[in-house]
Formats: structure tokens, C-alpha cells, sequence
């Protein structure tokens, strides 16, 4: 349910939503809002920018090694699945080649092997994202819904130990931000 | 991002050995050891010229399978317009301007074709209504002016795509990219085919009675690498020597192991190919080879080969710092590179050698002697030029490569 | 807009080329893309979408009637006992592999001009799979014991044969349709997401809301988003390569001659991408057209899609040389005959339209104005699928007529219901890709955005526009980080 539902914070405010006019403003003010020590905030883009991660701070995606998992396990199950059916189950004899004929095996194993692969990165990255999110509260904002066309921000919860109401605000409009807003809980 | 990288063209001091420094040392050293090789091979070789003529045969592939990959690498880095490789294209310009060296080193071959293969025994072919199909094409005097034609042409293009280049270095002309630009696509092909027949007579005309479409495609497959892999050890050691370590960049190394990796699983992908479909569908004209390479402790090559020029090179290059490290990445190159070497072994000598793997003194001497001369000239070629393409109208794009 | 074009493919030996006309801003990509989803269906896609949907018909009329009648209303017999239907399942999937390439391949390689045409690409794909998928499943026959082919024991307690490469094509190609619809799907959430926050009506809010996941631009999702992109990419490249291969393997596995050679993976997988092309080519010619997205969709890049045409077509001339010589090299008299038959047999007609399709004519796509000249490329795509399809059913027919004892030698001729089964399959292919463009984004909107100059981050930031602007003051910013570092 934790990925169905956003967490909220406590208090009357959601959070303050600054929006940018460049992914160079954005990228600026991103660096600036990671070294003065905010924890629980977040960049919005159209597109990815980048080396945007960089500048938020953020740590490489931990999805290669489920994915890596995810594969070996699709190409053991294949394999153990066709040993099994071949050499212990119903072995026969096919084309004259030993029961355990390990070559033919391999096509199967290799397409389960990416199979699991990329559902494990597929639904890996949408774990990891939290998604599918229908209801977060960032949706409330109506400067917010060009953010999938050409508007940039930035979104400080209030959650966060350095959050203030009236200073990060502030903060964020030094930064170059074109709009500031502050947005209420339910 | 390393701060002391220029953005701007290079100076030609920071792009050439400087003297005094241990490099300029390499071609008399390399040059010692060929002789020492020449000397051993001759002298061993006189005793047991079968084995001479195999041996040489092997290690002259290698070294040869490396210039015709480092001439694939550069024209398709032509053809494609590739920005990011440049600063590594004149150390594959050096290496295939040895397919002049390599035509030389050919020669002792030309005297052991008797000992070598089997279609050249008048007798065989008057027994064998195989061989007296393939006489047409299998003959020594048809075999020998396609040797010619194959190194005059391979000479050709080397000669051309490195003095178009060494040209630049001096002028500066944007019109020597174009022109080699336009002559990449046309030099891929005429080199995919002459290679492809060139395989077919120097190593699988080694079993007359076999054949394989695929073959002529293993063999640019396992070059390629084998360039790839090279590249790897050559710029990491510059870096570490002192050379380019301000022009080769992590970005660069990546992306030579991203290739590495990438075409270490094509080499599987073909070489697996080819096995599986004679193992599937089992006649007995096909498969003769593989079991020939089965037998005895061929079958421990083999299952080496797998293990060693797949398994361990495809888990090793998987991950992203190993690629970006010079050491790690050399190391990797390096077994690829031995890799390599045991793949055309395999290839080769189980006709001499049928009963299982026979490791013999001349297979150093000659790898010795091959190899010698190759590094000789190479680091000597090294010496008198610029290190990377100084004038290359790209070049600064190729400095400040980044990947993603 | 032709002198634009032309000023752009001037100068090739330089860097980074515009690869989008008319320097727009974010905003007008949005509207560009969106912006034909959104209005009324307009007159032109009726014209498609009838002849599709009729074609479609035909389909279901054939397959109905396959299915009542049997596999007997085809022209297939003994020895032919493959022909259009085998043909037919490898040229759809061969087709499908360009989207995948466009997809994977090229973002490994780090070309950008992959992303004005990579969502139509692996739309193509899918729907491709479909047609295809469509092919190995009514040709058995019994099409009720289907599930036979699933890793499933059947009612007798039998498991399937692993080891025929005909069922490796049930898990190639379902892998393969698989992957590429969640690579499609996970490119397109950004996009719907756009849709969505554009969307004018309730519907349309819930329907793209919906899909969209309740994407929001968030950096850290964008993080584990790229991450997957790649692993995606990744993937998908050794699974192109494998599932052609595998389709390959139907062929080159058994002992007949012009079948069984060991070139055939590598070559399928060339002529594959060749086709492939050739059909992305087809496609954006007509839909840059329709959806005023020249300025997207550039003559640059057709001129890079031509080239890929023109390399992967010379690999498939390659294979046919190398196996030329080998069928004589070889000795082997069945395998040279069957060459030999090929080019001056009963079926000489459709080897030649195969050789001038495949070799001769993409020739001219060395002539930089020939990669450039819309009618030619549009006229060449179609000349190519028609020789890659002709290929096929030289490769399958020509090997099955000409049988190892003249005795069991023998003819084939497609029926009426060959043909109406083809047809019907480009109906399905059109109809899902009229569909396609109607109702979702043609162009990777969010990856066309990051090609813009705009995009670049180390970009003039406000405040730094603004210490310019006031003639050196600083005005409380602090330090910025230096230019061209990140």
C-alpha cells in the first residue's frame, strides 16, 4: 500500500513548490538547496537534465543489481525447467543427442534470463519510484501541471528538519526561482 | 571531471614521447627480442619444420588479426562520424600501419605451404575428388597472388588512412576527413571480403574438407576484439607512463570497455553460432572439426576457451568502475588479448597436432619473433609522430568527451 | 525549409549537427507532438484507417475460413510444406527488429537522432510481433491444441520439446514482444503524463492519467528511470540479435541444403534491420507529412536512416557472396545445386527480384542526394521490403521444391487465401498503427527536449543573467559553479 499512497507530512503545509525558467536555473539552484543541507526535497523536469543528480546529491540507482538477480534467476529457472523436462521427467531420445544436450538448452535459458531481466528492471524502477501515484499532493498546484511541458521546480516538504514556511521560501526566490508557492495539507 | 583536461587543442609537446622518457627505449628492446625469436625460430626450426611453419602461422594471425581490427575500428569511426574516439585513432592508425610489416613477416609462410596445408600435396588432391573439386581455388599459385592481392590491398588503404591523417597533423585540412570520410564506406566492404577470403585460405583451408559460412565472420569478430582489447592495454599504459594521461580520460577508458564487453559477447555469439548449428544438426562433414577439437586435451581448451573468453571476460567487464580504471581495464584487455591468441591456437593447430594440446618451444620462439618485429616497428612509428591526431577538426570534441 | 535542410548537411566533418529545425522551445515540442492526438480526427487518418480496418477484415475472413477448412486452402503440399506462412512470420518479425535497434542499439551508441523517431520505431515493433506472432499460430493446423507450444504439460502429461528451435521461436519471439512493449510503455509514461496535464476533457484526463502512473517529473524518479532506460536498452540488444538468430535457427538447424549453413544468425539479424528500416522509412515519410513534424522528423535524419539501410543491406549482400562460394567451396553437390537452382531454377524469377531489390538498388543510397530525396527514399523502402520478403520465400521455397531424391521433388503456387492471409496481415499492422498515432504521442517528446541546446544545464543561470545584466554586481547568489565543470 506504501507505494499506492504518498506519505504526508504532519503539519498545515505540504511543502513549498518553486518553479524555474531553465534547466540551468535549475540546476544552479539544485546545488545550492543540497549544500545548505535540505533532505527531504525533490527536482521536477520535463526531461531528464543533466547531471542533475549530481547536483541534488543523489546516489547511483540500485536497479542494476535487482535486475542482475532478476536475469540469473530467469536463466536458472530455464535451464533447471528444460534439464528437468529433458534429462529427469521425459527424457528421450531426440536426434540422437544425449539426454542432457546442454546446447539446445541455451536459446531458452538465455530468452528466460532477459525476460526476468526486464521485468525485473521494469518493475524495479516502478518500485523504487513509488509509482503508480495518483493522488500526491504536488498535483494540487496549477503551475504545477507544466511540469511535464516546459516548466522547472523544486519542492521542499515540510517534513524536512531545515523547513520553514517564510525562509525557504525566501531561499528558493534568491535562487532564481520565477514562482514561489506554498502549499496546504488536505 | 579531471580538472587539469585541456578544452582547447593540444600542444604538439603534450601529445608526443618526450625524450629521455623509458618509451623511446622500446623499439631497440623490442628489436632485441626479435632477433632473439628469428634466431631461436630458425635454429629450432631447421630441426622441426612442421611445427616451425604452424607455430609461425599463429602467431603471425594474431599479430595480423590485430591490424586488420585496428583498420576496422578506424574506418568505421570514419563512416560513422564518431566524435569520441579520436584521441585513441592514431594508436590504431600505428597498428594497421604494420599490415606492410605483417606482409613481410608472411613470407615464411610461403615456404612451408607444403607442410601447412594439405591441398597443396599433388598427391592428396590426385586421390580425393574433394580436393580435386577445390583445386580451382585451392591451388598454390591461385593461393599465393590472392596473398599478394590481399596485403597489396590492405597495404593500400593503411598507407592511405595513415598518411591522410599524419597529414593533417601538418596542415590542418578539414578536406583530408572528408575525402577519408567518403573512402571509409567502400574500404569496409573490400576489406570485410578480403579478409573473409583470407580466413577461409590461411586457416580453414587447414581441414580442406570443411567449411563454414560463418567463418569468415569468426575471424573479424575474434580481430576486433582482439584490436579492442589492445587498445585497452596500449591507453592505459600511456596513461600510466605519463603520456596522454591528460588527454585520455576515464570517459575514454569506458567507453573502450564498453566496447570490449560488447563485442566480446558478439565473438560468443558467432563462435556459439557456428558450433551449435553443426553440433544440432550432426553430419559428419561438418562436425569433424569440432570433434577434432574435442579430442584428447583439446577438450580442456575448448571448455577453456568457453569459460575464459566468455564467462569470466563477461562477468569482469560488467560493471562500470572496472571499465573506468586503467589498471582494471588493462587487465581485462590483457586476458582478452591471451584469449585471443589461444582462440587462433585452437583454430590452428589441432591439424598438426591432432592427438591432443602440444606446447612446443618454437610456439614462443615465434610468437617471440612475430611479436618482435610488430612492437618493434610500432613503438618505433610511435616515436616519430604526434600521439593522438593533433589537427583533427574534431579533436576537441574528442577531449572533452563525457559519458553519460 | 529546403534551404534550411540543405545549409544543415552542409559541413559534414563537423561535431554536433541541429538536429531539430526552426529552434524551437520546449513548449512548441509539446504543442507540436500533442497537439494532432488532440484535435479531431482529421479527413487523412479516415483515409488510412478505412482501407486498414477493410484489410483487417480480409484477415479475419482468411484466418476463419483456415480455421474451418484447414491448412489445405493454402498452396502448400509435399515437399513445400512451408511457404507464405513461414515467409510471412519471418518478414513481420524482421521488421519489428528495426524499432528495437532505433530504441536500444542507437541510445547505446549515443545518437540522438533516435529520439524523434524511436516511439513510432517501437510502436512498429509491437505491432510487427503481432503480425508475426500471428503467422507460427494458425499454420499448425490444429489451432485449438496450441497451448501445446506453452511450458505446460498437455493433457497427456507430454512437456513440449525444448530443443526444437521451433519452440525457442514461442519463447524468443514472446520474450521479444514482451520486452518491447514495456520498453515502449516505460518511454512513454513521461509522455502520457504530458497528455495528461493537457488533457481538455474528463476522459481523456482519466484515461492518460491512468496510464501516466501519476508520473511527475520527479529528479529522483528520473534517476531510477534512466537506470531502467538503459538496463532496457541493454537488454534489448542482445535479445534482437538472439530472437532473429532463434528464427534463424528454424532454418539452419535442419540438413537441407540452402538451410543448413552456419551464416545464417548473423545475416538474418542484418536483413532483418535492413527491412526494418526500410519500413521506418515508409512510415515516417507518410506521417512527418501528415503531422507537420518536418521540422522534428529532418531530412538529416533520413540521411542517417538511409545510411544504416545501405550497411546493413551490404551485410546481406556479403552473406549472399560468402554463401555462394561456400556451396561450391564445399563440394557438396546438393548444397551447390541448390544455388544453382536459385538463380536459373523455377523459382529464378524471385531470386532476381530479390537480388536487384536487396544489392543493386540500395546502391544508391551512396549518393548523398539519393538519401535525401524524399520520393526516392520512399520509393526505394517499398522496393526493399519487397525483395526482403522475396527473400524469404526464395530462402524457404527454392530449399523445400528441390528435394534430395527427384522423386519427392515438387511445385508451389500460393492460393487465394496466401495472398488474403499477407494482405490481411498489413491490414492488422496499419489499423494498430493508425490507432497508434491517433491516440498517443508519435515522438518521444521528453527525450527530443533533452536534444535541444536548451536542455544543457551549464547554461546561464538567472542570477548570473542578471549580475550581467546590472554590470558586474553580485547580488547575493554567492559562487557558481564554473563553467563546463559538473
Amino acid at each position: 500500500m506504501a507505494l499506492l499512497v504518498p506519505e504526508l507530512p504532519k503539519g498545515p503545509h505540504y511543502g513549498i513548490l518553486a518553479e524555474f525558467a531553465t534547466p540551468a536555473d535549475l540546476y544552479h539552484a539544485c546545488q545550492r538547496v543540497r549544500d545548505a543541507g535540505f533532505t527531504r526535497w525533490d527536482a521536477h523536469s520535463p526531461f531528464p537534465v543533466h547531471g542533475l543528480e549530481t547536483a541534488m546529491g543523489l546516489r547511483r540507482s540500485p536497479l542494476p543489481w535487482i535486475v542482475l538477480g532478476m536475469g540469473l534467476t530467469g536463466a536458472a529457472l530455464g535451464f533447471v525447467l528444460q534439464w528437468w523436462v529433458h534429462a529427469s521427467a521425459q527424457p528421450l531420445v531426440i536426434s540422437g543427442k544425449p539426454y542432457f544436450a546442454w546446447p539446445a538448452m541455451i536459446p531458452v535459458t538465455f530468452e528466460l534470463g532477459v525476460l526476468f531481466a526486464a521485468l525485473g528492471a521494469v518493475f524495479g524502477m516502478l518500485a523504487l519510484n513509488r509509482l503508480p501515484m495518483h493522488n500526491h499532493p504536488l498535483f494540487r498546484s496549477k503551475v504545477f501541471e507544466r511540469v511535464t511541458d516546459d516548466a522547472f521546480f523544486i519542492s521542499i516538504e515540510s517534513w524536512d528538519p531545515r523547513f520553514d514556511p517564510s525562509a525557504t521560501g525566501k531561499l528558493l526566490e534568491s535562487l532564481g526561482a520565477r514562482s514561489v508557492e506554498l502549499l496546504e495539507s488536505e | 571531471m579531471i580538472p587539469e583536461r585541456d578544452h582547447v587543442a593540444l600542444r604538439p609537446e603534450q601529445a608526443t614521447i618526450p625524450p629521455g622518457h623509458a618509451w623511446n627505449r622500446i623499439p631497440v628492446i623490442a628489436a632485441v627480442f626479435a632477433l632473439v625469436g628469428i634466431a631461436a625460430s630458425a635454429i629450432l626450426g631447421t630441426a622441426n619444420p612442421k611445427q616451425f611453419f604452424f607455430s609461425w602461422l599463429v602467431s603471425f594471425l594474431f599479430f595480423l588479426s590485430l591490424a586488420l581490427g585496428a583498420l576496422f575500428f578506424v574506418l568505421i569511426q570514419y563512416a560513422a562520424q564518431g566524435g569520441w574516439g579520436i584521441v585513441l585513432r592514431r594508436i590504431g592508425e600505428t597498428t594497421f600501419a604494420m599490415l606492410p610489416v605483417m606482409a613481410v613477416l608472411f613470407l615464411p609462410l610461403l615456404l612451408g605451404l607444403h607442410d601447412l596445408y594439405e591441398w597443396s600435396h599433388a598427391e592428396a588432391v590426385a586421390e580425393d575428388p574433394l580436393l580435386q573439386w577445390k583445386a580451382p581455388y585451392l591451388n598454390v599459385p591461385f593461393f599465393v597472388i590472392r596473398a599478394a592481392l590481399f596485403f597489396t590491398i590492405w597495404s593500400f588503404i593503411a598507407v592511405l588512412y595513415y598518411r591522410g591523417s599524419r597529414g593533417q597533423d601538418a596542415t590542418g585540412d578539414p578536406g583530408i576527413s572528408a575525402r577519408l570520410r567518403r573512402f571509409a564506406g567502400p574500404a569496409i566492404i573490400v576489406l570485410a571480403l578480403t579478409q573473409t577470403f583470407a580466413s577461409v585460405d590461411w586457416i580453414m583451408s587447414l581441414t580442406p574438407h570443411w567449411y563454414s559460412t560463418m567463418f569468415g565472420v569468426y575471424f573479424f569478430a575474434g580481430s576486433f576484439v582482439g584490436f579492442i582489447a589492445l587498445l585497452s592495454v596500449v591507453a592505459a599504459a600511456m596513461r600510466r607512463a605519463g603520456l596522454l594521461d591528460t588527454v585520455i580520460s576515464p570517459e575514454h577508458l569506458h567507453d573502450v570497455g564498453k566496447l570490449l564487453f560488447a563485442f566480446t559477447v558478439f565473438w560468443t555469439y558467432i563462435a556459439f553460432s557456428q558450433f551449435f548449428l553443426i553440433w544440432y544438426a550432426n553430419l559428419p562433414e561438418e562436425t569433424t572439426w569440432y570433434r577434432a577439437r574435442m579430442e584428447g586435451s583439446w577438450m580442456t581448451v575448448s571448455l577453456f576457451l568457453m569459460a575464459g573468453h566468455f564467462a569470466a571476460p563477461f562477468f569482469y567487464l560488467m560493471g562500470r568502475t572496472v571499465k573506468r580504471n586503467g589498471a582494471t581495464l588493462a587487465v581485462g584487455g590483457a586476458w582478452l588479448l591471451a584469449m585471443h591468441y589461444l582462440d587462433l591456437y585452437w583454430q590452428v593447430m589441432p591439424t598438426l597436432h591432432p592427438e591432443g594440446l602440444r606446447v612446443s618451444v618454437l610456439d614462443v620462439a615465434a610468437f617471440v619473433a612475430v611479436g618482435g618485429c610488430f612492437v618493434a616497428a610500432a613503438s618505433w612509428l610511435m616515436r616519430r609522430q604526434a600521439l593522438v591526431p593533433l589537427r583533427d577538426p574534431r579533436l576537441a570534441e574528442s577531449l572533452a568527451f563525457e559519458n553519460a | 525549409m529546403a534551404q534550411t535542410e540543405a545549409e544543415l548537411l552542409d559541413n559534414p566533418v563537423a561535431g554536433h549537427p541541429t538536429l531539430i529545425l526552426r529552434s524551437p522551445d520546449f513548449h512548441s515540442i509539446t504543442e507540436a507532438v500533442a497537439e494532432p492526438v488532440e484535435r479531431k480526427t482529421p479527413l487523412g487518418w479516415w483515409l488510412f484507417f478505412i482501407p486498414s480496418v477493410a484489410l483487417l477484415g480480409l484477415l479475419g475472413v482468411a484466418v476463419s475460413w483456415l480455421f474451418w477448412e484447414g491448412i489445405g486452402i493454402w498452396g502448400l503440399n509435399v515437399p513445400v510444406g512451408w511457404s507464405w506462412d513461414i515467409t510471412n512470420f519471418v518478414f513481420w518479425i524482421g521488421i519489428g527488429h528495426a524499432g528495437t535497434l532505433i530504441s536500444a542499439i542507437l541510445f547505446l551508441f549515443r545518437q540522438k537522432w533516435r529520439t524523434s523517431i524511436n516511439r513510432a520505431a517501437e510502436a512498429m515493433t509491437i505491432f510487427a510481433v503481432m503480425c508475426a506472432l500471428l503467422f507460427p499460430g494458425i499454420h499448425v493446423g490444429r489451432v485449438w491444441v496450441a497451448y501445446w507450444m506453452f511450458p505446460i504439460p498437455n493433457q497427456m502429461g507430454m512437456w513440449p520439446n525444448f530443443r526444437s528451435p521451433l519452440l525457442w521461436d514461442v519463447f524468443a519471439v514472446s520474450v521479444y514482444g514482451t520486452v518491447s512493449v514495456l520498453f515502449w510503455y516505460v518511454g512513454l509514461i513521461p509522455d502520457l503524463a504530458m497528455m495528461r496535464d493537457r488533457a481538455k476533457t474528463r476522459v481523456r484526463k482519466f484515461v492518460y492519467g491512468l496510464f501516466a502512473l501519476g508520473w511527475r517529473g520527479s529528479v529522483r524518479q528520473w534517476n531510477h528511470y534512466e537506470s531502467a532506460y538503459l538496463i532496457l536498452a541493454a537488454l534489448a540488444t542482445p535479445l534482437v540479435l538472439s530472437v532473429h538468430s532463434i528464427v534463424s535457427m528454424d532454418f539452419a538447424v535442419s540438413l537441407l541444403p540452402g538451410w543448413h549453413t552456419t551464416i545464417f544468425p548473423p545475416y538474418f539479424v542484418a536483413g532483418a534491420i535492413f527491412s526494418g528500416f526500410a519500413m521506418v522509412l515508409t512510415l515516417m515519410v507518410i506521417c512527418r507529412k501528415a503531422f507537420h513534424l518536418e521540422h522534428i522528423i529532418t531530412i538529416r535524419h533520413f540521411d542517417y536512416m538511409a545510411k544504416i539501410t545501405l550497411v546493413t543491406g551490404s551485410m546481406v549482400g556479403f552473406a549472399y557472396a560468402t554463401e555462394f562460394f561456400t556451396a561450391w567451396y564445399s563440394g557438396n553437390p546438393y548444397e551447390f545445386f541448390t544455388f544453382l537452382n536459385r538463380a536459373g531454377g523455377p523459382y529464378a524469377w524471385a531470386y532476381w527480384i530479390m537480388v536487384s531489390c536487396n544489392v543493386l538498388s540500395p546502391q544508391v543510397f551512396w549518393f548523398k542526394k539519393a538519401r535525401t530525396s524524399i520520393p526516392i527514399l520512399f520509393v526505394m523502402s517499398i522496393i526493399i521490403n519487397i525483395g526482403m520478403w522475396f527473400e524469404r520465400f526464395v530462402i524457404i521455397t527454392t530449399s523445400l521444391h528441390r528435394d534430395f531424391l527427384p522423386s519427392s521433388w515438387g511445385h508451389f503456387t500460393p492460393t487465394i487465401w496466401d495472398v488474403s492471409t499477407l494482405l490481411g496481415s498489413f491490414g492488422l499492422f496499419f489499423t494498430m498503427f493508425c490507432l497508434f498515432v491517433r491516440f498517443v504521442p508519435m515522438v518521444a517528446t521528453s527525450e527530443v527536449k533533452t536534444v535541444l541546446p536548451q536542455a544543457d544545464p551549464h547554461g546561464q543561470s538567472r542570477p548570473e543573467r542578471e549580475r550581467k545584466a546590472h554590470g558586474g554586481e553580485v547580488t547575493g547568489g554567492g559562487e557558481l559553479a564554473p563553467e563546463g565543470a559538473s
